[in-house]
């Protein structure tokens, strides 16, 4: 999966699993914060997007205070998920 | 003066021990019960942790009915009510009963079968043990038989909870005694799900630690015997600690989140101690809810602070939960027990675990092990649960006993406020109305099935994690509170379900089973718990007063209207709103209802359509001081256990030709039960014939008579609710 259609899936995977009616996932920024930004996403919402990532992209995504870096918004998981794919 | 009310009785049944004194001695000594599960398979799991109770014995009569979580609630109600020398049958003794998980270990494997496999239409005896309800009747059967039964449920502060219904009770007089507290055992779906949560510790927990990470899990259950002292005084019973201020709420802020400034369980907490007559100075202990998440150990240092000032410094603050892990709904009845104990024993317990105290969690720990101190003025015991329902809990030492007395006891008098219904509403197929619509609900033209969709009237970035159950019951709350031009703030609400998120439940765990462990989705794993709705309703409409799920089978609904207006004529709260909502459910439909409950029998028209029901309640003077319009004044509650027979005596009569009945559903046991009463002649309407079968019929059939009354269509009306050994009845007349 090449970087843009990998960050589509991810912003995909935000609205279906976190259940943002309405919003269209073409509109999520890449470099835009997901936690404190206009998503306004909290902790249960990335423990539920780690899931359903470990689950769709086969990646398992760090927990605990190695978490923080990774979710700091779709660019950054992206760029997560592709580097344990080519490790 | 408000009546004092004695803790008289304790028992327990913890990781570490059955019995109090086991439990007691290993607690001050600072042993740990929390290792690698036995009971199931934890293979996958992020921690494999629990603290388990060995050696639980379930007994194996009535076949298919008891669980783990039963089985422990007999033994520490019995300790309890041995220690109390107190019998069922000698006064007139309640049962409150607060707990979440009840046969889940017992039936999951069941429950995922049902997913994978709709059509298999058998209904295996094991399923018996599943509603949650079944712990109060085991119990019921083995140590009762008790005058009266509540199940509630507010996840993690359910067992507290329980005891401050109970003293609740016990102050309008409805009881002589009552034995109340906690129970749930480990099962696979709170395991599971605590996991996904990644609120589970990889080490044995350590509350109030620098380096803590999540809690550990438990089980058990604990349970205190309560009178009224001058009654436990009649007996020569002696105390133990006084129950001397309680106080429920809910945060109404996240459902798995605490709010991180504590602000209403510091209201809470500084309700309760003044209600128990002390202040922050007299304070000398404090049993935390202390978790070992990052995030509940600095809210409860941020609440008690808030409430107890520069007190707090001085103040001991100690969690039993690095010990007994988090024993879920039992926790606030076992903590509840072991904080009776510090009181009467003057002997701290320790928070074990703590080697680096958080240095932004500046409380005055005592780490490792107990102590002896010289006086305990005033203990806190603080219980927090899923959705932000809280229960706050203040013990102090008991005068010295006196000799028995050979008067009788007097019951306080009532304490005089009625409580009148100003707000109903129906929410479903038939559309959403208030008042005027229930009215002539079951007289109207016909009912079009059209599907609601409850979308369509919330906000959806404020309902996002919303279930179908809570959605419609945030629906018809609002609905009800707008009919009584009521506000939120301030109110509380009972939601009475019979099953729970069943469906959701069995599916949750299919895929677990499926799957394995890290399937499991961690936004879903909240909506599976009982009071998950309560919860959701609470925050979605900004409600802070009570909130809490009661269950009494098919006649849950009129449970949580007698336990709303319990909670208003108790000044509990000025305003509480029962609901009832019932999402459609197949396997409630297909094995639980026809298995458990009496009220399948005469469903006539089975549906399995969403629908939802809310009454909402307040006592007549602020009724009147806000200006409300009410719609009917409540004239006459029974609740009684058996088959009704003593109840029908104490129905008062009809007063007016033109006096209504309206039930749930027909069937012979309403007739007879009629029969027995003056009201057997009134003109009567079965909520079932027009609706179809729902779970929420007692809830509709209240709306509609108070409506009925309120609207001048009947000068008085009687709802009965009747199920397998249980009812209710209530005569709502004209203001």
């Amino acid at each position: 999966m090449d970087p843009a259609h990998l960050r589509a899936e991810i912003k995909r995977l935000i609205v279906t699993e976190l259940n943002l009616k309405g919003r269209d996932p073409d509109t999520i920024e890449d470099e835009a914060p997901l936690f404190g930004g206009d998503l306004g996403l909290d902790s249960l919402d990335a423990l539920q997007l780690a899931m359903s990532i470990e689950e769709r992209l086969g990646v398992r995504l760090p927990e605990g205070d190695e978490a923080r870096e990774v979710f700091r918004s779709v660019r950054t998981i992206a760029d997560h998920v592709a580097k344990v794919r080519t490790a | 003066m408000k009546p004092c009310l004695w803790v008289t009785g304790l028992g327990a049944v913890t990781p570490l021990g059955v019995g109090i004194e086991k439990t007691w001695s290993r607690l001050v000594r600072g042993d740990r019960a929390i290792r690698p599960l036995q009971l199931f398979d934890v293979s996958g799991q992020r921690s494999d942790l629990a603290a388990e109770v060995d050696g639980i014995v379930t007994p194996i009569h009535p076949p298919g009915a008891w669980s783990r979580t039963s089985a422990m609630a007999v033994a520490a109600v019995a300790e309890a009510m041995t220690m109390a020398r107190l019998r069922a049958a000698d006064a007139v003794v309640g049962l409150v009963v607060g707990g979440t998980t009840s046969g889940m270990f017992e039936t999951e494997e069941l429950l995922a079968q049902f997913h994978a496999d709709p059509d298999g239409r058998d209904a295996p005896l094991a399923m018996l043990s599943h509603p949650i309800t079944a712990t109060g009747d085991r119990l019921d059967e083995r140590l009762g038989p008790f005058a009266r039964v509540r199940t509630l449920a507010s996840a993690c502060s359910s067992g507290a909870n329980a005891i401050a219904v109970a003293a609740a009770w016990l102050l309008s007089g409805q009881v002589d005694a009552v034995v109340a507290g906690g129970s749930d055992g480990l099962c696979r779906l709170t395991f599971t799900g605590f996991n996904s949560l990644g609120a589970i510790d990889r080490v044995p927990c350590r509350p109030f630690d620098r380096r803590r990470r999540g809690t550990s899990l438990g089980e058990g259950a604990g349970f205190i015997v309560l009178e009224r002292a001058e009654d436990a005084k009649v007996r020569g019973a002696s105390p133990i600690a006084e129950l001397a201020g309680w106080a429920m709420g809910s945060e109404a802020h996240h459902i798995t989140d605490p709010d991180p400034h504590g602000e209403v369980v510091a209201k809470l907490i500084a309700e309760a101690i003044e209600r128990a007559g002390v202040s922050p100075p007299q304070l000398d202990y404090v049993n935390a809810h202390g978790t070992g998440t990052p995030a509940n150990d600095s809210m409860e240092c941020a609440a008690l602070k808030r409430a107890l000032g520069r007190d707090l410094a001085r103040i001991p603050v100690s969690s039993s939960k690095g010990q007994i892990g988090h024993t879920l709904g039992a926790a606030g009845g076992i903590e509840a027990v072991i904080t009776a104990l510090v009181v009467s024993r003057k002997t701290l317990v320790p928070t074990a675990g703590l080697d680096e105290p958080d240095p932004s969690i500046d409380l005055l720990h005592v780490p490792h092990v107990g102590r002896e101190v010289a006086r305990v003025r005033a203990a806190l015991s603080n219980a927090f649960g899923f959705g932000g329902l809280a229960t706050v809990l203040v013990f102090t030492p008991c005068e010295t006993p006196v000799a028995p007395v050979s008067r009788v006891g007097a019951r306080p008098a009532p304490s005089g406020s009625v409580s009148v219904v100003t707000g109903v509403s129906v929410v479903g197929s038939a559309g959403s109305m208030g008042a005027e619509g229930c009215a002539d609900l079951l007289t109207a033209r016909p009912i079009d099935d059209a599907a609601v969709d409850p979308d369509a009237h919330l906000d959806a970035a404020r309902a996002r994690r919303l279930d179908r159950t809570s959605k419609f019951a945030a629906l018809a709350v609002e609905h009800a509170l707008r009919d009584a031009r009521a506000t939120a703030e301030g109110s509380g609400v009972v939601l009475g379900s019979a099953f729970g998120a069943v469906d959701a439940s069995a599916a949750f765990l299919y895929r677990v089973f499926q799957r394995g462990p890290r399937a499991a989705s961690p936004s879903e794993f909240p909506n599976l718990v009982p009071s998950s709705a309560v919860g959701h309703v609470s925050i979605y409409l900004r409600m802070r007063g009570p909130a809490f799920v009661v269950a009494d089978l098919a006649a849950s609904a009129d449970c949580a209207f007698a336990q709303a207006v319990e909670l208003v004529e108790g000044a509990e709260s000025a305003r509480v709103v029962a609901v009832a909502s019932e999402p459609g459910s197949d396997i409630v439909a297909r094995v639980l209802s026809p298995l458990c409950s009496d009220a399948a029998l005469h469903a006539t028209a089975p549906s399995r359509s969403d629908l939802a029901s809310a009454i909402a309640i307040e006592t007549a003077a602020a009724a009147r001081s806000r200006g409300a319009r009410i719609l009917a004044h409540v004239a006459q509650r029974l609740q009684w256990r058996g088959d009704g027979s003593n109840s029908s005596g104490a129905l008062r009569p009809p007063m007016a030709d033109r006096a209504e009945v309206v039930v749930a559903r027909s069937s012979r046991a309403v007739d007879a039960f009629l029969a027995r009463t003056g009201w057997g002649d009134q003109r009567r309407w079965s909520c079932a014939d027009r609706l179809g079968e729902n779970g929420v019929l007692g809830a509709v059939a209240i709306a509609v008579a108070a409506a009925r009354v309120g609207t001048g269509r009947a000068p008085e009306a009687l709802v009965v609710g009747l199920e397998r050994g249980r009812g209710y009845a209530i005569v709502l007349a004209a203001a």
